[in-house]
């Protein structure tokens, strides 16, 4: 039983009077909160952030993340290491305690979620990152909500990243398969023409081959010149492409450094990538 | 302990404002109030049953209240024996005919493959059983309703005493409940509401129309009651003797007496429910129950058939509405089916469960008091205060009479007030579930 | 001969009767559905809506009729529609600030809602209640027919005669019009496509910047104009009784399941489903039977499959018999 009694439905179940589908968790916030300068430093950095979900425990302890313009930055960790927390705490669905978020010299820790993305911030969550419902156009369409310019040439821009979804743009997104459906989640979330790109998981449930496809147009979109901060489970392919690479460990970092320093890092190939 | 002191003071409240009514009004109406509050007490605790305990929502209360109110015709009214010997067995033929083309047509769905072909014959079993069933049925109805019309035009019952009724209501509301609950509970989501909000109407429109069954809107009155006939203790003179030992007033007391004896009746049944949805609330049943109903997931992995234990509480919960149904209908005498209505005995009994507190026996007895009693008050309380707001008005302004005409329309709207009221500033009920 | 006569005895109790009410069971049922789709719950309060938007219309009726003002031969309600609509949607926004709204902030599970809608039904009731009274009123003007019985026969030769009464066309063409706005306006434009995607993923529809409470507003505000427009065209077809409103919600539910609740298209279908199985099944058919069938075969009785004080029963067993077969409703999956 929930603490809320207005949370609480008794197990109801009754698909004739409610309807739970699509129903959001989050809470809303409108453009609550302030931002004040703060320059200098990485493009986009989350500093010794230090929180937990509501009146929970914390999950993060003194974490920090950084990207900057024109790279990729990888989390990688043990499942519960709190990798997706920690963008999350990014993101500002979290409460973070102590610590600070701060895009392109601007600290933006007291902002919403919504209001990060009106400041440039896209985000592409793991699961129900679509809208299934809709055709792959409107999934961008609706992307591109915020903006009241012309959005057509961003469009274009998307689909020459991703062909396959000009191909099917009047086709409703919950019927592509999965990697498509990744990039109608990747490609909505660029049509607010972000300044950087949060991506949690986005090669999770797909085949290997689907991946390396996904992965391909990750760098793409990063060539753009957008930066890119990703979690990923698949640790090795993942450093691979990053230029930067953070592993969490109990929500703390553990090990930092450029791709290729973690991929050749005993220590880390020991306890991490499996030999 | 401080809870139990509340809980003893909203109870003293209700019972206190029932007093109040007597002294203040009559004695008459307070009783009454008390009688249909101990009834609606019942009703509450069937639908507590279902909704605190499982979950369940139940919008055909009115359905399950009214074959209850069957119940009592079809037991306690004498049969009617040129009824039966005009086309009684007609219509139970008929009747057997129809039960016999549905049971054909669910064979026939459940052995045969998908295919266009069972398609084919399920219309033909369902529309040739359908033309048959009306061709037996209709000559038989005819026949009946012709015996007699203005005073009988149907079956009768079985004449038997009137006390039976009640639990043969219940054993009905129950058959139509495991129909309902079969069709309408399934395993991943349900769609028990609409299939309790069609039911009930369903039922509703056989009553007001089959009037072979029991007379439909023509009403049967002057059914067989459990306790003496008031004019027939008037004529006791031992009664009359030691009422007016007592300094009373022979006909007043004996209205009080039969009506005051209806409340002991209803209170016993009411006791003895209250006390059974106690202990089940506190067997391994009742755990089980919560356990479904607070993670259903969980109580799944565990072994339990969370779709047969709904079932079993909506079947349960619909008898105990049925039986109130029947107390009623035995209590005012007559079955009404045209007085039958949702807003009455779907929704306030819904009220009365959420303003109780879900989930509590005692707040769905309380809440059903409380909520009987506003009721019945608030036509009255209401044409006093617009009488009080309109008094500086001439009493030929327009406004001022259809003001006072509108005031028996204040009780929807203060039931309504009242539920959102208690869901938003005390959500739980007056006494919550603990 | 016998065919066209038979045929025209179809259109005129049949047809003509299930389509112009199937056309009000859906503007209906598409309230019911909007409200499901995208605040998540049924709204038992949605026949009461009806009443309390006609209402107002008639009461605005009135006022213009005092006034002198008329419409020709179009009844004077579609003037004091417009204004009907507006106060249905003060009605429901302010419900919404002082009701729902709460709810929506405390997370609260759709199933509170559909107890909070109760609450909002009785409060609705006894308000239209209160203010016109439970009596019938009738507020048709203008022209009766478009077409009379006596007209047809004269000008085809046939026996039967085929009736249109002006509130039927009224009803028809004010059906078809509002249908393809609104589903122009979900999905051709940008506050209708906000209103599919915040259906489709609260979360996600929040993250692309959709304001979930311009997007509840404007669900209130199509649901006002659907609801009023619904009970206006009901009222005049027949007439208007509060408790006759309050009763609709029953076949109103039934269309909107029947079709797959939170789709507009299922609850269009669904409208002309429970009308045309209410209509057909509680007519007597002796009349077209007996042009159709040869003299010896032509049937005693009435041919009435069920009287018709069953139609609210038949609705049900209609949509019982489509959840038990398809219980997501005939158009299942997709939502608003």
């Amino acid at each position: 039983m929930s603490d809320n009694p207005w949370q609480d439905d008794r197990g109801n179940k009754d698909a004739t009077i409610t309807r739970k589908e699509g129903m959001g968790q989050a809470t809303v916030h409108a453009g609550e909160g302030q931002t004040h300068p703060a320059p200098g430093g990485p493009f986009l950095i989350g500093e010794k952030m230090t929180g937990g979900y509501g009146k929970g425990p914390d999950i993060l302890h003194d974490c920090t993340i950084s990207v900057d313009r024109g790279e990729i930055a990888v989390i990688v960790g043990p499942n519960g290491a709190g990798k997706s927390t920690a963008m999350k705490a990014i993101f500002g669905m979290l409460d973070v305690r102590s610590g600070s978020v701060r895009l392109d010299g601007e600290d933006i820790t007291d902002l919403s979620p919504q209001a990060r993305v009106v400041k440039g911030m896209g985000f592409v969550p793991q699961t129900n990152n679509i809208f299934t419902s809709m055709t792959v156009e409107e999934n961008l369409e609706m992307g591109a909500f915020i903006r009241t310019d012309d959005i057509s040439e961003t469009m274009e821009q998307v689909y020459d990243l991703f062909p396959i979804l000009r191909e099917k743009r009047r086709q409703a997104a919950g019927e592509l398969s999965g990697g498509q459906r990744q990039q109608v989640a990747v490609g909505r979330a660029l049509m607010t023409r972000p300044k950087v790109l949060m991506l949690d998981e986005p090669t999770a449930g797909v085949s290997p081959i689907v991946m390396d496809e996904l992965f391909d147009r990750i760098i793409e979109v990063s060539r753009t010149g957008i930066p890119i901060l990703m979690v990923e489970q698949n640790a090795r392919q993942a450093l691979e492409i990053a230029d930067k690479g953070y592993v969490l460990v109990q929500g703390r970092n553990a090990y930092t450094g450029s791709g290729k320093e973690l991929l050749s890092d005993p220590e880390v190939r020991k306890s991490f990538l499996g030999g | 302990m401080n809870e139990t002191v509340k809980n003893v003071g909203l109870f003293a409240l209700v019972g206190a404002l029932i007093l109040l009514t007597g002294v203040m009004q009559s004695w008459n109406t307070a009783v009454l109030i008390l009688n249909m509050g101990l009834i609606s007490a019942i009703m509450a605790i069937g639908v507590n049953l279902q909704w605190g305990f499982a979950g369940l929502f139940n919008v055909g209360v009115m359905g399950f209240v009214a074959l209850g109110g069957l119940a009592v015709v079809l037991t306690s009214m004498p049969p009617v024996k040129e009824a039966w010997a005009a086309g009684g067995l007609r219509i139970v033929a008929g009747l057997l005919l129809g039960a016999a083309t549905i049971a054909a047509a669910v064979v026939v769905n459940k052995r045969m493959a998908k295919s266009g072909k069972r398609a084919i014959v399920m219309i033909v079993i369902l529309v040739g059983g359908f033309f048959l069933y009306r061709g037996v049925l209709d000559p038989g109805v005819a026949a009946v309703e012709a015996v007699n019309p203005a005073s009988t035009g149907y079956l009768g019952g079985l004449g038997l005493p009137v006390l039976l009724a009640w639990p043969v209501g219940g054993l009905l509301a129950a058959g139509a409940a495991w129909l309902v609950g079969k069709t309408a509970l399934g395993l991943r989501s349900d769609y028990l509401a609409i299939a309790t909000l069609g039911i009930a109407e369903i039922i509703i429109a056989i009553m007001k129309n089959e009037d072979w069954l029991a007379r439909g809107v023509k009403n049967v009155v002057g059914l067989p009651r459990p306790l003496p006939y008031e004019i027939d203790l008037q004529q006791d003179p031992a009664f009359v003797d030691r009422v007016t030992s007592l300094g009373l007033d022979p006909v007043t007391a004996s209205t009080m007496y039969v009506k005051l004896g209806y409340s002991i009746l209803f209170l016993v049944v009411l006791l003895i429910l209250l006390w059974m949805a106690q202990m089940a609330l506190k067997s391994p049943w009742g755990r089980m129950m919560r356990a479904i109903r607070d993670n259903e997931v969980a109580a799944e992995a565990m072994g339990k058939d969370v779709t047969a234990r709904h079932l079993q509480v909506f079947i349960i919960g619909s008898a105990i509405c049925g039986l109130a149904g029947a107390m009623m209908t035995t209590l005012d005498g007559q079955l009404t089916p045209g007085t039958y209505q949702p807003l009455r005995f779907t929704f306030l009994i819904w009220v009365m469960v959420i303003v109780g507190g879900s989930g509590n026996n005692f707040g769905a007895v309380l809440g059903a008091m409380l909520i009987w009693f506003l009721w019945v008050q608030v036509e009255p309380i209401g044409l006093w205060l617009l009488q009080v707001l309109t008094s500086g008005m001439a009493d030929t302004n327009p406004l001022k009479q259809h003001l006072l005409d509108s005031a028996a329309h204040m009780r929807l709207l203060t039931m309504g007030l009242i539920l959102l009221l208690v869901l938003r500033f005390s959500p739980r009920g007056l006494i919550p579930e603990k | 001969m016998d065919f066209l006569n038979a045929l025209v005895a179809l259109s005129n109790f049949v047809l003509i009767p299930a389509i112009t009410y199937g056309s009000q069971l859906a503007l209906g049922a598409l309230g019911v559905t909007l409200i499901y789709g995208i605040l998540r719950f049924s709204n038992f309060a949605h026949g009461d809506t009806m009443a309390f938007g006609t209402m107002v219309t008639i009461l605005f009726t009135w006022w213009l009729q005092s006034m002198g003002w008329h419409l020709g031969p179009l009844p004077t309600a579609l003037l004091a529609l417009p204004l009907g609509i507006l106060g249905c949607i003060a009605l429901l926004l302010v419900t919404d600030r002082l009701v729902y709204r709460f709810y929506r902030e405390q997370k609260a599970k759709p199933v509170i809602l559909v107890i909070v809608s109760m609450g909002v039904m009785f409060i609705m009731n006894g308000l239209v209640r209160f203010i016109i009274g439970p009596d019938d009123q009738r507020f048709a003007d203008g022209t009766r027919f478009l077409v009379t019985a006596r007209e047809f026969k004269k000008a085809t030769g046939l026996n039967e005669g085929l009736a249109l009464k002006a509130t039927q066309g009224i009803t028809i063409v004010t059906a078809v019009v509002v249908v393809a706005l609104l589903f122009w306006f979900l999905n051709r434009t940008r506050t209708g496509k906000s209103m599919r995607a915040y259906s489709d993923n609260e979360d996600l529809a929040l993250l692309s910047g959709i304001n979930p409470e311009r997007v509840v507003m404007y669900t209130w505000m199509i649901v006002a104009a659907l609801a009023t427009i619904a009970g206006v065209l009901y009222g005049l077809d027949k007439s208007f009784k509060p408790f006759v409103y309050f009763q609709l919600l029953l076949p109103i539910f039934a269309s909107a399941i029947v079709g797959g609740l939170g789709n507009p298209l299922g609850a269009i279908a669904g409208g002309f489903i429970i009308a045309f199985s209410e209509v057909t099944i509680t007519y007597a058919w002796k009349k077209v039977l007996v042009y159709l069938m040869p003299e010896p075969l032509e049937p005693e009785g009435l041919v009435q499959l069920l009287s018709t004080d069953y139609k609210f029963a038949v609705s049900f067993v209609i949509l019982l018999i489509v959840l038990l077969f398809r219980p997501t409703g005939i158009f299942k999956g997709k939502a608003v």
